[in-house]
C-alpha cells in the first residue's frame, strides 16, 4: 500500500491511525452505555459529530504540523482566513451533494430529513474533512476527480483509503435494513451510520497492521511476503 | 375444503388447470349416499366434480373485470330453490352458492373499493333471504357462510398473512340451535373439520382422505351421540395405514375406547366425561400428526433430477465459456479437429456412455431401495428412464468437448470491476435464496444490486469525464495524438454524468411507485397516491408521459426499419392512437370528446392487433420486394436512407442470371442483417406497443423508463469509454456486461411493476384487455406478458442492440449465440440453485406461502426465457426464408 518515504512519515501516520483505533471504539462504547446508540440519527447526537470533527482536526494538526516546521510558515497563515472560509463552502457543498446521494440511494424522500443530514454529515467528516486539512482545497478536488495522482504522498493515500472504506463501510450497512429481525436498530440510518464508523476503523486497524508489518520487515525480511499480499489485495480498487 | 385433506406445495403449481377431484370427496359420498346437491356460481366446482351434481349453474369464474352480472347469475335462482315443496321440505340436500363479485372487486380495485361496501350489503341480503326461506322448512336447516380465501389489502390472495389465510366462518342453524361459544371471535378451526361436518350432517361417512374432526359447535347435545361420533371419526383417523401405533396418541385413544365402552356399559357420567376428553385429545394429536405428514415426495426423483440440471449447468457453462472465446481461436480449434476418431466411434462411445448412465441409474435404484416410480421399470416410466440417462449422456458430452475445445480466455482479461459486479451479483443472488426473507423481498437484493451498479457507474463516468477534460484543458498531447479518443468521447459526451444522474433519480422515483414483497407492503406508494380521485389528473399526466414517450421512441426505432413511404410510421401512430382510445374508453384518461368514452375498448383492441400485425407482413413483402411488381420502387427510398443497399441486386441481377458460378453477387449478407435488424426493431415496438396497452395506468412510464434505462447503461458500460489502447477487443466482454446488465434492468423492472414473489401480486386485470369472453390462452398469454413485461421488453431491446451494432451478418450471429448463451446459463443456473433449496426446505413453515410461489415464478420465467430464446431463433429463420424468397422473386423477374 505505502511506498513508504520516510520512516518518520510512516510513524506519524501509525501513531494517528492508533488514536482514531481508540478513541472511535470509546465514543461508541460511551454512548452505547448511555443507551443513546439508537439516537444517532436524531439531533440530538449532534455533538457525537462534534467529537469526531474535533479529534479529526487535531489529529491533521498533528499528521502535518512538521509541515509548518520546514518552512512557508508566513504563506499558511497569510491566506489562512480565505482558506477557511473556502473550505467551509466546499465542506457544505460535499455535504448537499452526499445529502441527495444517499436520497437518490433510496433514503426516504419526504421525510426523516433529520437523519439522513446526520449521516451525510458524519460522511463528510470521516472522509472529505481530514483530506482538505491536509492538502487544501485545490489539491483535494483534483484528488477526488482522479486528476492528480496520489502515488508518492503516503499520508494523502492512507486518506483516500480510509474514505473509500468508510463510503464501502455506510454501503454495506445498508443491507440490514431489510432483514425481518425486528431489531430496534434496524431503523434508518444507524445501519449506515454505524457502517460507516465501522468501515473507517477498519480502514485505520488496516493501516496500523501493515505499518507494523513494514517495520517489522525491517528486521525479519521474511514478514516481506506478508506485506505482499496485502498490497496485492489492495491494488484491485 | 371438501376432500378434507391437507395438499403439498407442489400443488400450487399443479392447482391452476384445476382438473377433476378423483380422491373421495363430501360430493361422492353425499352422491352415493344419493343425496341431491345444488350447485350455483363458479364453475371451478362443476369443474372439479363432474358428475356429481344433481342441478348447477356455473358462471366462469376468471372473467374478474365483471362485478354484478356473476352474482346475479346466482341469486336469480334462489327464489326457485329455496322454495319449500308440498311437504314443506326443501328441495335440495345440499346447497353450495359460490358469490364471485366481492372476490373480483378485490382483485381489481383492492380492499378499500368503494364498490365493496354495497356488495357486502347485498350479500347480507341474501344471507337472510336464505334464513328466512329456512324457517318455513318443516326440517332443520344449517347454513354455513365462509369465504374460501382471505385478502390483502391490495386485493389480492395466496401468501400466508394472517388476512390472507383466516376467514370467517359463521354457522346458523334455523331451530334449536344454542351457540356454544361467547359471543363475539369464536375459537379458530381448521380448515379440514368443514368437510367430515358437512358430510355429517348430510348423513353420510365422512370422505376417506378426510383428516379433519366435526366442528364442536355442531355437535348433537345427547352425550351418547356425541360420544359416538367422536368414537367414529376417532377410530377411522387411527386405522390410517401410516399412524403409528405406538405413539401417545394411540394410547389415548385405546384408554377413551374403554371408557367409552365402561360408560355404556354402566352408564357413568364421570366415564363420559373422562372419555370424550381423552377423544378430543387424541384426535387434535391425530390431525396435527397427520397434517405433518401427509407431504409425501418421491425423493429419489427428485435428487436425480437435481443432479441433472446440475449437469445441464456444467455443460451450459462449458457452451457459454467456449462461445466467449475470441473468433480467431475458436476457428483454429474447429480446423484441428481432423484428427478426431470417426463417426462410428463416436457412436459406440455414445452408447457406451448411455449404458454406463443407464446402469448406474439402475443400480442407484436398488441400493437405495426408493419407491419411486422413476425405478418402477413398467410401461410408462421405463421410457422416462431411458430419456434421462439419454440427457445425462448428452451432458456429458457436452462437458468433454466443451473442456477439450475451451482454449483461450483471454478476452475475459477485459473484465473491469463493473463486470465483476454484474457476475458476482447474478451469482450471489441465486445463493441468498437460502433465507426465506430474501425470497419475499428478493426486490430489495435486486434494488441494492442496482444502486451498487449505478454508483460504480456514476464514479466511472465521472472519474472519465473529469479526465477527459483535464487533458484537453492542459492540452496534452495525447488527446491530440489520438483522434480515436476524441471522437469515442464526443460520442458519448459530457452529457453522460447529468444524463446518469438523471437516471438514478427516475429509478428512485419508479422505486416509490409500487411497494412490494412481503413486509413493506401495506405502506401508500406513489401508485395508491396517483390513484385516489383527487390525484386524477397526476395519473393521466403519468398515462400521457407515458404513451408519448413510447411513441417517440418506436417512432425513432423505424430508422432501422424499410420505412416505405412513412407507412411504419402512420401504422405506429395509429396503434399508439388505439391505446390512447383504449385509454379514454375505460376511462383512465379524460377527453374532451365525449363520444369516445362510448367506443367499445374490445373492438379497439382488435384494430390494434390488426395493426401491429399489418406492421410485420409489411416489413417481409417489402424485402421480399413484393412492390417492385406493382410499380413501386424500393430503391429510391433505400438509397436515401443509406440504410439498405438493397438497390444492389436489382443493379446485378443480370450478373447473377449470366454469371452462375459468383455464388452471391449481391450481399444477401448485409441484407439479411437488415432484415434482421428491421425485424427485431419491430418487435421491440410492438411488444413496448402491446404492455403499454396491458399496464395499469399508473405503471405507463415503465415502459419508456425500461428502453431509456436499457440504452443509457449500455453505453455506460462500453468497454472501450475513453479507452487509450483503442486496439483492444472488447467484443466479448460487451457483449457478456451488455447482457447481463439488461438482464439485471429485466428483473428490476418486474419488481418495479409491483411483482413479487407471491401469488397475491399477479394481476388478473390485465388479462382480460379486450377480451369479451375468457380462453384460456389468450389471457394466460396476456397475463405473463404483462407480468414479465420488465424482462421481455430489456431483453428485446437487447437484441435489438446487438443487432444494430453489428458490423455483419457473421458478428451478429455470434454475439447472438453469446447473449442466449449467457441469458440460457443463469436461467437455469437459478433454477438448479433454487431446486436445491427448496427441496433442502420442504418441510419448512413457509413452504405455503414462499417456497412454491417461488417455484411458480422461476417455472414461468423459465418458460419465457425458452419463448424468447425461440423468438430469436424465428427471426433469424424469418431472414433465410425471406431472403431466400426474394431470391426466387428477382430470379424470376430477370428471367421475364
Amino acid at each position: 500500500m505505502f511506498a513508504f518515504n520516510t520512516q518518520l512519515e510512516l510513524r506519524r501516520i501509525t501513531i494517528s491511525s492508533l488514536i482514531t483505533c481508540i478513541y472511535l471504539p470509546s465514543i461508541v462504547t460511551v454512548i452505547s452505555y448511555r443507551g443513546s446508540l439508537y439516537y444517532v440519527g436524531k439531533g440530538s447526537s449532534f455533538y457525537i459529530l462534534v467529537l469526531i470533527f474535533i479529534a479529526e482536526l487535531l489529529k491533521s494538526f498533528y499528521l502535518s504540523a512538521p509541515n509548518d516546521i520546514q518552512g512557508k510558515k508566513g504563506k499558511t497563515s497569510k491566506t489562512k482566513a480565505s482558506d477557511v472560509l473556502k473550505s467551509f463552502v466546499f465542506l457544505l457543498g460535499v455535504n448537499f451533494c452526499f445529502f441527495i446521494g444517499i436520497i437518490l440511494f433510496g433514503a426516504p424522500v419526504l421525510d426523516l430529513h433529520e437523519e439522513t443530514l446526520m449521516l451525510s454529515t458524519l460522511l463528510t467528516i470521516l472522509t472529505i474533512f481530514p483530506l482538505i486539512l491536509h492538502s487544501g482545497v485545490e489539491c483535494s478536488m483534483q484528488l477526488l476527480f482522479g486528476v492528480k495522482s496520489f502515488a508518492r504522498d503516503t499520508v494523502v493515500e492512507m486518506l483516500v483509503n480510509n474514505a473509500m472504506l468508510t463510503v464501502c463501510g455506510a454501503w454495506l450497512g445498508a443491507v440490514v435494513i431489510p432483514l425481518d429481525w425486528n431489531t430496534p436498530w434496524q431503523q434508518w440510518p444507524i445501519p449506515c451510520y454505524l457502517g460507516a464508523i465501522g468501515g473507517y476503523l477498519l480502514a485505520n486497524v488496516l493501516t496500523v497492521f501493515k505499518a507494523t508489518l513494514m517495520t517489522a520487515a525491517y528486521k525479519y525480511p521474511a514478514v516481506n511476503f506478508l506485506v505482499m499480499i496485502l498490497n496485492k489485495l489492495r491494488v484491485s480498487k | 375444503m371438501m376432500t378434507g385433506s391437507v395438499s403439498t406445495f407442489a400443488d400450487v403449481a399443479l392447482n391452476f388447470g384445476a382438473p377433476a377431484v378423483r380422491g373421495d370427496s363430501v360430493l361422492r359420498v353425499a352422491a352415493s349416499r344419493g343425496r341431491r346437491t345444488v350447485m350455483y356460481g363458479d364453475d371451478t366446482w362443476i369443474r372439479l366434480f363432474p358428475g356429481l351434481w344433481s342441478e348447477y349453474d356455473g358462471t366462469t369464474s376468471f372473467f374478474v373485470t365483471d362485478y354484478t352480472e356473476v352474482d346475479n347469475n346466482v341469486t336469480r335462482h334462489l327464489d326457485k330453490v329455496l322454495a319449500p315443496d308440498e311437504k314443506k321440505q326443501p328441495k335440495f340436500d345440499l346447497l353450495v352458492l359460490h358469490y364471485l363479485g366481492l372476490d373480483h372487486i378485490g382483485h381489481l380495485e383492492g380492499a378499500r373499493s368503494t364498490k365493496i361496501k354495497p356488495k357486502l350489503v347485498e350479500m347480507d341480503e341474501i344471507v337472510k333471504k336464505i334464513y328466512v326461506a329456512m324457517q318455513k322448512w318443516d326440517r332443520n336447516g344449517i347454513l354455513i357462510v365462509c369465504g374460501d380465501h382471505g385478502m390483502r389489502d391490495a386485493g389480492g390472495h395466496g401468501g400466508s398473512t394472517p388476512a390472507e389465510v383466516l376467514v370467517p366462518l359463521v354457522v346458523i342453524k334455523s331451530q334449536d340451535f344454542e351457540c356454544p361459544h361467547p359471543l363475539g371471535p369464536g375459537p379458530t378451526v381448521a380448515q379440514v373439520d368443514v368437510a367430515p361436518t358437512i358430510s355429517w350432517l348430510l348423513n353420510a361417512p365422512p370422505p376417506g382422505d378426510s383428516t379433519g374432526r366435526i366442528l364442536p359447535s355442531l355437535l348433537p347435545a345427547d352425550t351418547r351421540q356425541h360420544l359416538y361420533l367422536l368414537h367414529i371419526i376417532a377410530e377411522r383417523m387411527a386405522k390410517q395405514n401410516d399412524l403409528p401405533t405406538d405413539k401417545e396418541f394411540y394410547k389415548q385413544f385405546e384408554r377413551a375406547e374403554n371408557q367409552f365402552a365402561h360408560y355404556l356399559a354402566t352408564g357413568q357420567q364421570s366415564a363420559a366425561k373422562i372419555s370424550k376428553e381423552f377423544y378430543e385429545q387424541s384426535l387434535a394429536e391425530m390431525t396435527e400428526y397427520l397434517n405433518g405428514t401427509t407431504v409425501d415426495f418421491d425423493m429419489f426423483s427428485i435428487v436425480v433430477a437435481i443432479i441433472l440440471l446440475y449437469f445441464i449447468v456444467a455443460s451450459l457453462l462449458c457452451v457459454t465459456l467456449y462461445s466467449l472465446q475470441p473468433d480467431h481461436s475458436r476457428k483454429h480449434s474447429t480446423t484441428k479437429r481432423g484428427y478426431q476418431s470417426s463417426n462410428a466411434g463416436r457412436i459406440v462411445a455414445f452408447l457406451f456412455m448411455l449404458c454406463l448412465s443407464g446402469s448406474g441409474l439402475i443400480v442407484a435404484c436398488f441400493i437405495t431401495e426408493t419407491k419411486s416410480q422413476l425405478c418402477s421399470f413398467n410401461g410408462l416410466w421405463l421410457p422416462v428412464l431411458l430419456v434421462v440417462a439419454a440427457a445425462f449422456t448428452i451432458t456429458y458430452f457436452i462437458m468433454k468437448t466443451g473442456i477439450e475445445r475451451i482454449k483461450n480466455l483471454s478476452s475475459l482479461n477485459e473484465l473491469n470491476a463493473i463486470d465483476f459486479l454484474l457476475i458476482g451479483g447474478t451469482v450471489f443472488h441465486a445463493w441468498s435464496f437460502f433465507g426465506t426473507s430474501f425470497i419475499e423481498e428478493e426486490h430489495m437484493t435486486w434494488y441494492f444490486f442496482w444502486n451498487t451498479f449505478m454508483f460504480f457507474v456514476l464514479i466511472r463516468s465521472i472519474v472519465v469525464v473529469v479526465m477527459y477534460w483535464s487533458k484537453k484543458m492542459t492540452g496534452a498531447t495525447e488527446v491530440q495524438e489520438k483522434p480515436g479518443l476524441d471522437e469515442k468521447m464526443s460520442a458519448v459526451g459530457i452529457s453522460i454524468v447529468p444524463k446518469w444522474v438523471l437516471l438514478i433519480a427516475l429509478h428512485r422515483y419508479l422505486r416509490t411507485m409500487n411497494q412490494t414483497g412481503d413486509r413493506w407492503l401495506f405502506l401508500p406508494d406513489t401508485a395508491d397516491w396517483l390513484n385516489e380521485p383527487e390525484n386524477s389528473l397526476y395519473l393521466e399526466l403519468h398515462v400521457i408521459i407515458g404513451t408519448i414517450m413510447t411513441v417517440l421512441i418506436c417512432v425513432h426505432n423505424l430508422v432501422y426499419t424499410n420505412n416505405l413511404m412513412y407507412i411504419h410510421t402512420a401504422l405506429t401512430a395509429a396503434a399508439a392512437t388505439c391505446t390512447f382510445c383504449y385509454r379514454v374508453a375505460t376511462h383512465a384518461v379524460h377527453a374532451p370528446f365525449e363520444d369516445m368514452k362510448t367506443w367499445d375498448p374490445i373492438i379497439i383492441v382488435s384494430v390494434f392487433w390488426g395493426i401491429l400485425m399489418a406492421q410485420f407482413i409489411y416489413e417481409i413483402i417489402t424485402y421480399v420486394g413484393f412492390f417492385k411488381s406493382c410499380g413501386v420502387h424500393p430503391a429510391e427510398h433505400a438509397m436515401n436512407s443509406k440504410k439498405f443497399d438493397y438497390v444492389k441486386p436489382k443493379t446485378k441481377t443480370e450478373d447473377y442470371i449470366y454469371d452462375p458460378t459468383i455464388e452471391e453477387p449481391w450481399n444477401v449478407e448485409e441484407v439479411k442483417l437488415n432484415l434482421a435488424r428491421s425485424l427485431s426493431h419491430l418487435m421491440l415496438n410492438n411488444m413496448m406497443l402491446v404492455i403499454l396497452l396491458l399496464m395499469r395506468p399508473h405503471n405507463v412510464v415503465m415502459v419508456p423508463s425500461v428502453y431509456i434505462t436499457c440504452v443509457v447503461s449500455s453505453k455506460c458500460v462500453d468497454h472501450k469509454l475513453l479507452d487509450r489502447r483503442s486496439a483492444r477487443n472488447t467484443d466479448v466482454a460487451d457483449v457478456l456486461s451488455r447482457t447481463l446488465v439488461h438482464m439485471w434492468i429485466g428483473i428490476l423492472f418486474f419488481f418495479y411493476q409491483g411483482n413479487s414473489n407471491s401469488l397475491a401480486s399477479v394481476d388478473l386485470g390485465s388479462g382480460y384487455v379486450g377480451l369479451r369472453e375468457y380462453s384460456p390462452v389468450r389471457v394466460a398469454t396476456r397475463m405473463g406478458l404483462h407480468a414479465y413485461a420488465g424482462p421481455a421488453l430489456a431483453g428485446a431491446v437487447l437484441f435489438c442492440t446487438l443487432a444494430a451494432e453489428a458490423r455483419d451478418w457473421q458478428q451478429y450471429l455470434k454475439s447472438i449465440w453469446r447473449a442466449t448463451n449467457i441469458l440460457a446459463l443463469h436461467r437455469v443456473y437459478a433454477v438448479v440453485l433454487y431446486t436445491v433449496i427448496a427441496t433442502i426446505f420442504r418441510h419448512h413453515l413457509f413452504v405455503w406461502s414462499v417456497f412454491s410461489p417461488k417455484l411458480l415464478y422461476d417455472f414461468v420465467a423459465t418458460v419465457f426465457g425458452v419463448q424468447a430464446l425461440a423468438t430469436i431463433g424465428y427471426i433469424i429463420f424469418l431472414t433465410h426464408v425471406t431472403s431466400w424468397l426474394a431470391r426466387v422473386l428477382i430470379t424470376r423477374s430477370g428471367l421475364r
